[in-house]
């Protein structure tokens, strides 16, 4: 049963000393799902990877990777693990291509051709010692390694940073190739518009703690909008202000404007009771919702304190 | 074929041993290829200075070539280039990667934890040994050709525990690397062990009332026994080794029990 899942935390809690860093996450994570974990800085993200990998012990709780025990079977664990760490840092001074090849023998072997494939594909040079490398080129050679063994679970820890718009796009095509082999994507960012595209589903982590867990799409549903109505007479506000989700409504003479979250359906029941002349409704600002997760954990309704 | 991990681990220290090594062997070279030209200035050296010196520098008499070869290679100079190399290198294990980060990727790898702790060391460990065993080696060598009057077995008997000495610190600095994670904290602990030990064994030949502190002291048990004259002492030797061993297995243990780079 547990092994349908990637990825399943149960309270998981770390403590460093008297500092929190994550308190009682519960988290499960499907095979072959790829998972947006968002949060600010200091969220509890690294920290969360960082358990999950057996680089740190639980304070409390527990987590099961790939069926596994992080600590017992961390050997057969991480064979088929691809982990890129938060702060990319190489040991040793030798070239990408020799520390790659160093890799692949140490996880039993991997074709060459999968590396050159990966190098390619990232525009990497894999003549050239890391130490000397650009912060994106290391975050490439971090990516390579990741995905060079084909592993059934990718934990990537801000995958993105330092790289250009160009090779961001490039990634991102790596992860939705990796979904449709079926392989299982666990990725941290700061932000949505990052995860959106490739992501499943969306985690939010604040201040340790879950605050929401969504499909992309149903935090759309979430979503504010803002509609505005033009009707051929004018219209009385206050058969407007009462309805569910909708607020700042003003009508200046026969236009209204008002902000609607969540579904339409309610306003356009009502509106349907005149005649309309015109309606606009801006795409809904996913981004503006997001951000209310990072300041106030009930999400949707006060983006505005959030937004621009 | 060795794990991945071991060649990994030689490959990054391939400058540092090779320095060590260099330096070591120049060292033992130099010294003992001019036996005979020092001989003279050794004698200046002894008369010059007062007997509690010679003592604290572990100098008994430098005029027999058992002593010139104690004062010169196995009393001081000898012992801290080693015992030096071993300790940085040993500071590398653990500590460093854990301290620049490039921890994270090692320990990714396909390993327990003490899998992964063992080959560190097991690497580390041999890239020592190889140091640690440069003067015995160039001294079968030296010594019969510049006529020193020493017989093998004794100057084996003292490049071997010179090589127990190297493991019995090897262990402790490994353990502190395993349980701090901090190299400071390797140099220190395992630095301070070191003088401590040394002083200690210095100490107590010269004044009566603390001749028992040797027993506390690695030195004691590596160059007290005076190999060059007296031979082999296995269960001196064995107790340097036994504590390397247990210090080294304490260090495995401690680091498949901790968090990692926090
Ligand atoms: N080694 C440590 N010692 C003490 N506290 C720590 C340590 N590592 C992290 N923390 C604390 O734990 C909390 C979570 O940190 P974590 O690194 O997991 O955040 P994050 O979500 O990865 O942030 P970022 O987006 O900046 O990478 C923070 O409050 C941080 O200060
Ligand atoms: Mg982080």
């Amino acid at each position: 049963m547990t092994s349908d899942y990637a990825v399943l935390t149960e309270d998981l809690t770390k403590f460093y000393g008297q500092r929190r860093g994550i308190e009682s996450l519960t988290l499960q994570v499907g095979a072959g799902e790829v998972l947006g974990f968002l949060g600010p800085n200091g969220a509890g993200k690294t920290t969360t990877i960082r358990l999950l990998l057996d680089f740190l012990r639980p304070t409390d709780g527990s987590a099961t990777v790939l069926g596994l025990d992080p600590r017992r079977d961390k050997a057969a664990l991480h064979r088929q693990i691809g982990y890129l760490p938060g702060e990319l840092s190489f040991p040793g001074r030798e070239t990408a291509g020799d520390l790659l090849r160093f890799f692949g023998a140490a996880r039993g072997g991997v074709a060459w051709s999968q590396v050159t494939g990966l190098a390619e594909r990232l525009d990497l040079d894999l003549s050239r010692p890391v130490r000397t490398m650009s912060k994106g080129n290391k975050q490439k050679v971090g990516l390579v390694q990741a995905f060079m063994h084909r592993p059934a679970l990718l934990i990537l820890d801000e995958p993105t940073s330092g790289l250009d718009p160009l090779m961001q796009q490039e990634f991102l095509a790596m992860v939705r190739d990796a979904r449709d082999a079926g392989q299982t994507v666990f990725m941290s960012s700061h932000v949505l518009a990052e995860v959106q595209h490739t992501a499943d589903r969306v985690a939010i982590i604040r201040d340790g703690r879950l605050v929401a867990v969504e499909r992309v799409e149903s935090l759309g549903k979430r979503a504010i909008r803002s509609v505005e109505i033009h009707f051929n007479d004018p219209v009385d506000p206050a058969e407007f202000d009462v309805l569910p989700g909708v607020s700042e409504v003003t009508v200046s003479g026969p236009v209204l404007r008002c902000t609607v979250s969540g579904r339409l359906d309610p306003l356009i029941k009502v509106a349907a009771r005149h005649e309309i002349v015109d309606m606009l409704s801006a795409e809904p600002d996913l981004e503006e919702t997001f951000l209310s997760f990072y300041y106030h954990s009930e999400g949707a309704g006060d983006a505005s304190r959030a937004g621009a | 074929m060795l794990p991945a991990l071991v060649r990994k681990t030689w490959r990054d220290d391939r400058r540092a041993v090779l320095g060590w090594a260099v330096g070591v062997a120049a060292f033992t070279t130099i010294y003992t290829s001019f036996y005979r030209q020092f001989q003279g200035a050794a004698e200046l050296k002894q008369e010059a200075l007062p007997q509690g010196m010679l003592d604290f520098l572990g100098i008994a008499d430098m005029f027999s070539p058992a002593g010139y070869l104690q004062a010169t290679i196995f009393s001081l100079v000898g012992p801290l280039l080693v015992l030096m190399c071993a300790i940085t290198l040993t500071a590398r294990t653990i500590a460093r990667p854990e301290e620049d980060g490039g921890m994270e990727l090692l320990l990714a790898n396909p390993l327990s934890r003490t899998a992964f702790a063992g080959q560190r060391l097991a690497a580390t460990g041999t890239a020592v040994t190889v140091v640690a065993a440069i003067p015995l080696l160039l001294l079968f060598v030296v010594v019969p050709r510049v006529g020193m009057d020493i017989p093998l077995s004794n100057v084996a008997a003292a490049g071997v525990g010179l090589i127990a000495l190297v493991w019995c610190f090897t262990g402790i600095a490994f353990l502190a690397g395993a349980v701090s994670g901090r190299r400071s904290s390797v140099l220190a602990v395992t630095g301070v062990l070191a003088v401590a030990a040394y002083m200690a064994n210095a100490i107590s030949g010269m004044s009566d009332g603390w001749h028992w502190v040797r027993w506390l002291s690695p030195f004691h048990y590596f160059i007290g026994t005076d190999p060059l004259h007296t031979g082999w002492h296995p269960v001196e030797l064995l107790i340097l080794v036994a504590v390397g061993a247990a210090t080294a297995l304490a260090g495995v243990w401690a680091f498949d029990r901790r968090d990692v780079g926090v």
